[in-house]
């Protein structure tokens, strides 16, 4: 999540490990067998587990504290989710006995409640948009150009040519906004919120309600998808002004902060 | 409950006027990192004592010309 105590802002040797570990994980899971899930887990779970032992001292207090309150605030999420699934609608409807989706749906609310609460506690609501945005355009880019170089091949006529220039232009267009939005976050938090928030509202019609698709497959779509840019955009909302992170020795002092104690 | 405590703090100000020091050689020498410097300023994060002390040792001043308690009592 952060930054090594007083390492800079270079990526923790830690969690450069547990990235790949969940990253080789994923992959041995979808295409060896799916008991190599464990290995995913293992880089997910396992360094929270070492700090939590007293064997990992990679993180400083406020760390430690960002990460103490998100597991509550996913507690809280995961069991409201998990109560709603459960008491909203008769279990034959929701498939709960058949579908695994409906637990696949209570985890993933789980996991991103303890991952946005702790990004928006830790590097505050602009950083977080910031890479959630970056993060999406890169997975829009990956399938944006498998798709142009799964579709492609030498254009015999001029209209073929046309047609594939228009699918270039239009997958950048589908691409660019998102690391345009992680550009603005910085800079114009609310304005980029707002813009956000349309950008959840048009996924919640593209991607929304679908009397064909299960209702547990639109729930993890809609959390999965619009989720964070929701979140995103809320906190964008909420913050209060673009302060100057750092760091000159010139700038003017401010004025001393307050904290409720 | 009427009455409520905040804390005011005065990192920034030691840091930069006194000291001219970056956030990042200051989150070195108390070991940790920047964005904990950078909330603490803020206002958005209260250190435990042992950091404050931590922080007060560095910037060479007491813990109480860092940081300060505000009393809003619901009298007034």
């Amino acid at each position: 999540m952060a930054d090594r105590a007083g390492g800079g802002t270079r990526p923790p040797l830690t969690g450069i490990i547990a990235g790949a570990l969940v990253a080789v994980g994923v992959l041995l899971w979808m295409f060896v067998s799916k008991a190599f899930l464990f290995v995913a887990a293992l880089g997910a779970f396992g360094p929270g587990i070492l700090r939590e032992l007293g064997w990992l001292r990679d993180h400083d207090e406020f760390q430690r504290e960002s990460a103490h309150r998100a597991g509550y605030h996913a507690y809280l999420a995961g069991g409201l989710a998990a109560a709603l699934v459960v008491s909203a609608a008769p279990w034959p409807r929701l498939g709960l006995d058949s579908s695994p989706e409906w637990i696949r749906f209570i985890l993933v609310v789980l996991w991103l409640s303890w991952l946005f609460s702790a990004m928006l506690a830790y590097w505050g609501a602009q950083k977080t948009a910031a890479r959630v945005l970056r993060t999406f355009g890169s997975f829009w880019a990956v399938f944006v150009l498998a798709s142009l170089v799964g579709d492609f091949h030498m254009p015999a006529t001029a209209q073929e040519l046309f047609l594939g220039l228009l699918g270039v232009l239009v997958g950048i267009g589908v691409v660019a906004p998102f690391f345009v939005l992680a550009w603005t976050a910085r800079r114009w938090p609310r304005s980029t919120g707002l813009a956000l928030l349309g950008v959840s509202l048009i996924f919640v019609v593209v991607f929304g309600w679908n009397r064909h698709t299960p209702l547990s497959t639109t729930y993890l779509t809609m959390t999965l998808l619009i989720g964070p840019l929701a979140v995103s955009a809320l906190g964008l909302l909420r913050e209060r002004s673009s302060e100057a992170e750092d760091e000159g020795p010139t700038d003017v002092p401010s004025s001393a902060s307050r904290v409720s104690g | 409950m009427s009455s409520r405590h905040e804390v005011r703090n005065h990192v920034r100000h030691h840091r930069r006027l006194v000291h001219d020091m970056t956030q990042q050689e200051l989150a070195d020498r108390v070991g940790v990192t920047r964005q904990t410097i950078l909330s603490i300023e803020r206002g958005q994060y209260n250190p435990s004592v042992g950091l404050a002390l931590r922080l007060a040792g560095a910037l060479g001043v007491s813990v109480e010309d860092l940081f300060e308690l505000d009393r809003e009592d619901g009298h007034g």
